[in-house]
């Protein structure tokens, strides 16, 4: 796209661009920064168990957008760090137990931040051991990842655990193969994946098995056009993507979708110019930050997974990503 | 997800304002009293209390299962079979499943809300009376096909229900038989018309085909089909879709053509097939059909994007239709990736990668 002026300049207020084209760096970024602060708000609470997955969602999107610094770095560790259980996991805040779901976003910000010595310094051997707790979820028989000592298995957790691993380099602490065995057992004939064998495919979980595959250098297994095929499929005639067939648009598929067939080098299947325009649509003008779709609440979750979208598809003045 | 956003919604008067940091203070120290005191009724029913307005505290959930395992009769009481004790774990269990149920009506995609379920019921499994926990099975059934009648999407309640009807089928209907075999109890015929019932109902539910062609090769072996039914079963499902055909913008009842078409194919797994003894010819048979009867959707309707996306996909992936000009000539091809890129703009990528594969397949130098 060569709609905007320079790097670096992803938009802003000064911008030549008809407003719709416009990424509004500066109100997202205090958005962001916003969301610690709203303790006066019911919902902040209520929401206290999603907050390092909503911390590292907040953080990726202000390096996306070109401000890693908007967010203090010692204090993001330090938080990070309270939640650090004795057993190697994390919870999702100080007094929540720990889950891979917590783990995996607290390895994903301390790699972003390159705070791994910071955790060696507070917490001898503690990479080893936050990658212990990951690799002893791994069930056995079938490969697949529980989410905690509850049991709860799913894909998610699969794609998490080699995500995290991978990054702190431990990967030989779980059995590979076994893993890639599962996510076999998740295919459909349509050639996407589900969250366990039998369940039907959908945009979320493609993304998690593919990206295993993917850092286990499986990819091999995937069946390219047929996947790609069902994944371009999802775009709708106002340029967004949905989950699954006859689903509505939602921009956090602009990502689950969009990395999935760069991943499998399909995203040249939909149209991406048509897709940025979606994206740019669901930004709340006035107060930052993107929604699902046009005109709903905005949340951290969707600006981050809107901003990605925006990345893979190469919008001017972002950062890069990589599709895993 | 979904939610509106109003204009002004982020001013509030000050009495607002109050009301709600009183709220968050009883939240906050609610969040305390749970984890300072014991495991006892008491803490039970605040968890209730917290649960209920936050489903999605999963910390909560796990300190709850805890206080229920104290809770439940110790392995000694439960050893001596006492009618208290059995009775004792059944409230407790009856009442949380009752809690979630409560609670799924209001949030029937909660992952926590669904983990809990299954927990519950394993809890009962191992600790109840075979027809005690069976009977609790049953009623997961039947909660499931409550759920799955609101909204037939939901794949939180497919993956519960596909778990529940292991469960039953695994479970002895007669607690005091013997190992029997899995044959006298699969529930995969009532499975079967579950989804044609559902499909009946309404015909673009994807998630009842899906979990129909994951039935399919399962009912043959258990039915122990010869090679006749078996081929009757896949005419009987290319016939249910001909049907379809009527109303050709139905995205689902495509992806299980796609299905059927796939279970032709060489590359086709044992666990997935319908046919066993395929030779090539009914291969070529079963294509040179479909495409004649997709074909004929042209003559009533042109604009669908479908049939030709369909049409294209067959022609480069079965053997026995490319370069086979009696049944889609050259200009056939051309044609409908013409109409294609007018109709589907969107996806012009994909149809320029097929166009390449198909320019390179008519020039021989792609092989199969």
């Amino acid at each position: 796209m060569s709609l905007v002026s320079g790097p670096g300049r992803g938009g802003g207020s000064d911008s030549a661009l008809p407003q719709e084209l416009q990424l509004f760096v500066d109100k997202h970024v205090r958005y962001i920064q916003s969301l610690d602060k709203r303790k006066d708000e019911l919902e902040y609470w209520l929401t206290e168990h999603l907050r390092l997955n909503g911390l590292y969602w907040g953080l990726t999107a202000l390096h996306l957008l070109g401000h890693p610094d908007a967010l203090p770095r010692n204090e993001v560790v330090d938080f990070v760090l309270s939640c650090l259980h004795d057993s190697g996991g994390f919870g999702a805040a100080p007094g929540h137990d720990a889950h891979m779901l917590y783990t995996v976003s607290a390895v994903q910000i301390l790699a972003t931040l390159d705070a791994f010595d910071d955790l060696e310094a507070r917490v001898e051997g503690g990479r080893r051991k936050v990658a212990q707790f990951i690799a002893n979820l791994q069930d056995a028989k079938s490969g697949t990842f529980a989410g905690d000592e509850w049991a709860e298995c799913d894909t998610r957790f699969l794609y998490g655990a080699l995500n995290a691993l991978s990054l702190l380099g431990h990967m030989d602490l779980i059995d590979v193969d076994k893993a890639v065995d599962h996510v076999k057992t998740c295919a459909n004939f349509d050639g996407g994946y589900g969250t366990g064998p039998g369940a039907e495919s959908h945009a979320g979980q493609i993304f998690t098995c593919v990206g295993a595959l993917s850092i286990a250098g499986r990819l091999d297994l995937v069946d390219r056009d047929k996947l790609g095929g069902w994944l371009s499929e999802r775009q709708l005639k106002n340029g967004g993507l949905n989950g699954r067939p006859e689903k509505k648009e939602d921009v956090c598929y602009s990502w689950w979708v969009a990395s999935s067939l760069a991943m499998i080098d399909r995203l040249h299947w939909i149209d991406q110019s048509k897709l940025t325009a979606f994206i740019l649509s669901c930004q709340d003008p006035e107060l930052g930050g993107l929604a699902d779709r046009p005109g709903d609440m905005v949340d951290v979750f969707h600006t981050h997974f809107g901003i990605a979208g925006l990345s893979l598809l190469k919008f001017p003045g972002l950062a890069e990503i990589d599709p895993i | 997800h979904g939610v509106s956003r109003v204009a002004g919604s982020q001013t509030r008067s000050d009495q607002a304002r109050e009301k709600e940091l009183q709220h968050i203070t009883r939240y906050n120290e609610l969040v305390e009293l749970i984890a300072e005191t014991q495991y006892t009724v008491e803490v039970l029913n605040l968890t209730t209390k917290l649960l209920t307005e936050n489903p999605e505290y999963y910390t909560i959930w796990n300190h709850r299962r805890r206080v229920l395992q104290h809770l439940f009769p110790t392995q000694a009481e439960s050893a001596s079979l006492s009618s208290d004790s059995h009775q004792t774990t059944l409230d407790l269990i009856t009442a949380d499943l009752s809690l979630t149920t409560s609670l799924l009506r209001q949030y029937p995609k909660c992952y926590w809300l669904w983990n809990h379920r299954y927990w519950a019921l394993q809890v009962g499994e191992a600790r109840l009376q075979v027809a005690a926990a069976r009977k609790l099975w049953q009623g997961e059934l039947q909660l499931v096909t409550i759920m799955l009648g609101a909204d037939s999407r939901n794949f939180h309640a497919w993956s519960y229900r596909r778990f529940v009807v292991g469960e039953l089928e695994r479970i002895p209907a007669q607690p005091d038989e013997a190992i029997h075999s899995k044959q006298s109890q699969s529930m995969t015929e009532a499975e079967f018309a579950y989804t044609t019932k559902m499909i009946k109902a309404n015909l673009s539910n994807f998630s009842a085909w899906h979990n129909r062609s994951k039935l399919i090769p399962k009912l043959l072996d258990e039915r122990d089909s010869d090679d006749a039914e078996r081929r009757h079963m896949l005419d009987n499902e290319f016939a249910l879709i001909h049907e379809a055909f009527l109303d050709p913008f139905d995205q689902s009842i495509w992806y299980y053509h796609q299905f059927l078409m796939g279970t032709l194919s060489s590359r086709n797994s044992r666990e997935s097939a319908i046919i066993l003894d395929l030779t090539d010819n009914d291969q070529k048979r079963y294509c040179e059909q479909e495409i004649n009867f997709i074909k004929e959707i042209l003559e009533d309707e042109e604009e669908c994007k479908w049939v030709y996306e369909v049409l294209l996909q067959y022609s480069t992936s079965f053997p026995s239709l490319k370069g086979n000009e009696s049944v889609i000539t050259s200009d056939d091809l051309r044609e409908w990736l013409s109409k294609l890129r007018g109709l589907d703009p969107l996806r012009n990528g994909r149809w320029t990668d097929i166009e390449r594969t198909l320019d390179l397949q008519s020039k021989g130098l792609v092989s199969q």
